[in-house]
């Protein structure tokens, strides 16, 4: 794919993490090889490049054509798999879509085609088989699978505000297993119908953000740790854009809440 | 406290509630019963249909005023479940404190049962109910609500892979304390019966009426379940450990399983791999076993390949119906329990409910029949197959050594 984009090693300096504990850090420290960012408007590297130095809040509604699927498995795609999987396909060769481990994390998954359906069974309607189907938290990661014939473990999760760091984590547990694999992590969410926005204190916002993850490779090395209990910030655009704006600078060290990354150099 | 990669995972305490009934004790004793007699008919879930299913019986505890957002039924029966281990669990927190202390939560529904009331009251009324909040719906509000109810302050989060949230919700427990993010982790599912997953079933054909048949000729479908089980999962050895994780993926159908039960086969490999063990280590396999044709058909043939036909297996969704999002989790309470429970080093099985009419298509394996024992000649090792929806695959391996209780283990 034409945006996707290389990480090469920074050259920051070296950050120590204060944290005392006995488990070699080695094990919560991880490179980030390549990464790729989709929003309505936001398409390409040096788009986001421009973003990152002057971030705006992200559009809300657009999605892209996501082409690159089988036309099929395309037409049953709602806009979140559609702007997930582009940033998935954006993000890793050709010849590694069939082997990476995935990470799919997203506050409001399907919610919005949830709630068609809940519509659908309050007014007594039958549901589409298929649409039940691609609505689960997993779809994007089961569409994902099937379009890249990739028979790797996924997981897909939501940890509602600290959603993005979580998802983080959960890709550290995935290379505690398989320490030589590497893993595709997908942040994606779509703006929430409006009768439930108004519950949510996030910024609404469609975007995906996707990194290859792996503990060994040619990308900038960082270190997460939890430590403290402040808060989780709300930040005027998604976490996410807030974490390739500091994978994208020459910051040590980058904080949401009691998360955090440290660069190792 | 050192953790090595290759360190031990135990799964210290365990709370539990199905159609089976409340805490260990009574679900162990309905379990070696083996009769889906806690099924119940409803007729509210699908449109000019009545549905058995593994509906929870017992009534559940209050959500606090303070967690008044999560107030949903599913929250409910998860705290019902926490409840039954809070001792343990104050004493993990009391030990390495709230914030070195996380929870892993599996669910395919979260509140969607209470979503599915708030959007009926705002499509008769307008406006959705007072007391919904978007944190009943959301996946992550799952753990957020077990983590603020239980004063941790490690990372919560929920995962969701259809059918095998649970059993990855152990996995990812087990990681959090070899990576040393956490000194414990509260880990485990809950999902409740809902109109949504109910018609969504039905619309896929994957129903059937009455109560599940798995592996038998007449198979026709699953039956739904709801229920909740939690664990206290710490590094460590003794008591019950989680051994061998195994994860894969189906690429094949969003709602159908590769019909040769490759992925299946790579999952169970894998957990075996992870632990150690040759198949012949295995004790007892409890089958993700749904009762739909396609299910049972490609994972009788992965278990075939894998163990040959020998090993004791079953499937105990006849018992509870398909909690879904909580069957990973439940089922290895199931496993939890026959290890928990040896005497003697004999093993107590879960029975395998059906008609008894084998499917010449299918391997005849060898299911359990009710007051079945094990006695496996060295220390014992038990599998638990989970396989969701969307092709997401985990296989778990169970263990018990002498070790702490091993005076029950004799041989």
């Amino acid at each position: 794919m034409t945006f996707s984009t290389p990480l090469t090693s920074s050259s920051t300096g070296r950050g120590e993490s204060q944290l005392v504990n006995s488990v070699p850090a080695k094990l919560r420290s991880a490179r980030v090889l390549r990464w790729s960012a989709w929003a309505p408007g936001l398409e390409t590297p040096e788009a986001w490049r421009a973003w990152c130095a002057e971030p705006v809040p992200l559009a809300t509604t657009g999605h892209p054509e996501a082409k690159f699927l089988p036309a099929m498995l395309r037409r049953r795609c709602s806009p979140l798999t559609r702007i997930a999987l582009t940033a998935a396909w954006g993000c890793v060769e050709e010849g590694e879509l069939g082997r990476v481990r995935t990470v799919f994390a997203s506050r409001h998954g399907s919610v919005n085609e949830s709630i068609e359906m809940i519509e659908q069974v309050v007014r007594r309607e039958r549901l589409s088989p298929a649409q039940f189907s691609h609505t689960v938290h997993n779809a994007q990661a089961g569409l994902f699978c099937i379009a890249a014939q990739n028979r790797a473990a996924s997981c897909s999760l939501a940890g509602r505000a600290d959603t993005f760091a979580c998802g983080w984590l959960e890709v550290l547990t995935h290379l505690e297993r398989d320490p030589a694999s590497r893993v595709l992590y997908v942040m994606a969410d779509v703006e929430l119908a409006p009768r439930f926005a108004e519950l949510v204190e996030e910024p609404e916002a469609s975007y995906a953000l996707a990194l290859l993850i792996a503990r060994d490779g040619d990308g900038p090395e960082l270190q997460f740790d939890l430590e403290g209990v402040d808060a989780t910030p709300v930040t005027p655009w998604p976490h996410a854009g807030e974490f390739l704006r500091f994978l994208l600078s020459d910051a040590e060290r980058f904080s949401l809440g009691r998360f955090h990354w440290t660069q190792c150099g | 406290m050192l953790m090595p990669s290759d360190a031990a995972c135990r799964l210290s305490a365990l709370g539990i509630v199905t159609a089976l009934g409340s805490g260990g004790d009574e679900v162990w004793s309905r379990l070696l019963d083996g009769e889906p007699s806690r099924l119940v008919d409803r007729a509210d879930l699908v449109p000019d249909r009545v549905l058995r299913v593994g509906a929870v019986h017992d009534p559940l505890p209050r959500i606090p005023a303070r967690l008044a957002a999560f107030d949903c039924r599913n929250n409910a029966m998860a705290l019902a479940a926490l409840a039954q281990i809070e001792e343990p669990i104050a004493r993990a927190l009391r030990e390495h404190g709230a914030e070195r202390v996380g929870v892993v939560m599996g669910t395919s529904t979260s509140g969607v049962a209470d979503a599915e009331g708030a959007i009926r009251h705002e499509l008769s009324e307008g406006g959705l109910t007072p007391t919904f909040d978007y944190a009943q719906l959301e996946f992550g509000g799952l753990a957020s609500f077990a983590a603020d109810y239980l004063g941790v302050r490690g990372p919560a989060y929920s995962l969701s892979t259809a059918c095998s949230s649970g059993a990855r919700a152990l996995a990812s427990a087990r990681s959090l304390l070899r990576l040393g993010v956490c000194d414990a982790v509260i880990a485990g599912a809950a999902d409740s019966l809902c109109g949504l997953t109910a018609n969504g079933f039905t619309a896929l054909s994957a129903v059937c009426d009455g109560v599940t048949n798995p592996c038998s000729k007449n198979r026709a479908g699953l039956t739904l379940g709801e229920g909740a089980a939690v664990f206290l999962v710490e590094p460590g050895p003794g008591g019950v450990q989680l051994y061998g994780v195994g994860e894969s993926s189906e690429a094949h159908h969003m709602s159908a399983p590769d019909p040769s039960g490759a992925g299946a086969e790579v999952s169970m490999r894998g957990a075996l791999e992870d632990a150690g063990l040759g198949p012949d280590a295995i004790a007892y396999l409890n089958l993700h076993g749904t009762g739909t044709p396609l299910n049972d058909k490609m994972e009788c043939l992965a278990v075939e390949r894998v163990f040959g036909r020998a090993l004791p297996v079953s499937s105990t969704k006849p018992l509870v119906g398909h909690t879904l999002g909580a069957a990973g989790a439940i089922e290895a309470a199931f496993c939890w329990l026959v290890l928990d429970r040896a005497q003697s080093g004999a093993l107590a099985l879960p029975p395998h409910w059906w008609d008894g009419e084998g499917d010449a298509e299918l391997p005849a394996l060898h299911l359990v029949q009710k007051g079945e024992t094990a006695h496996p000649r060295s220390a014992p090792r038990v599998m638990t197959n989970s396989f969701g929806f969307g092709g997401n695959n985990c296989t778990l391996v169970l263990g018990r050594d002498g070790g702490r209780r091993g005076t029950e283990l004799t041989n």
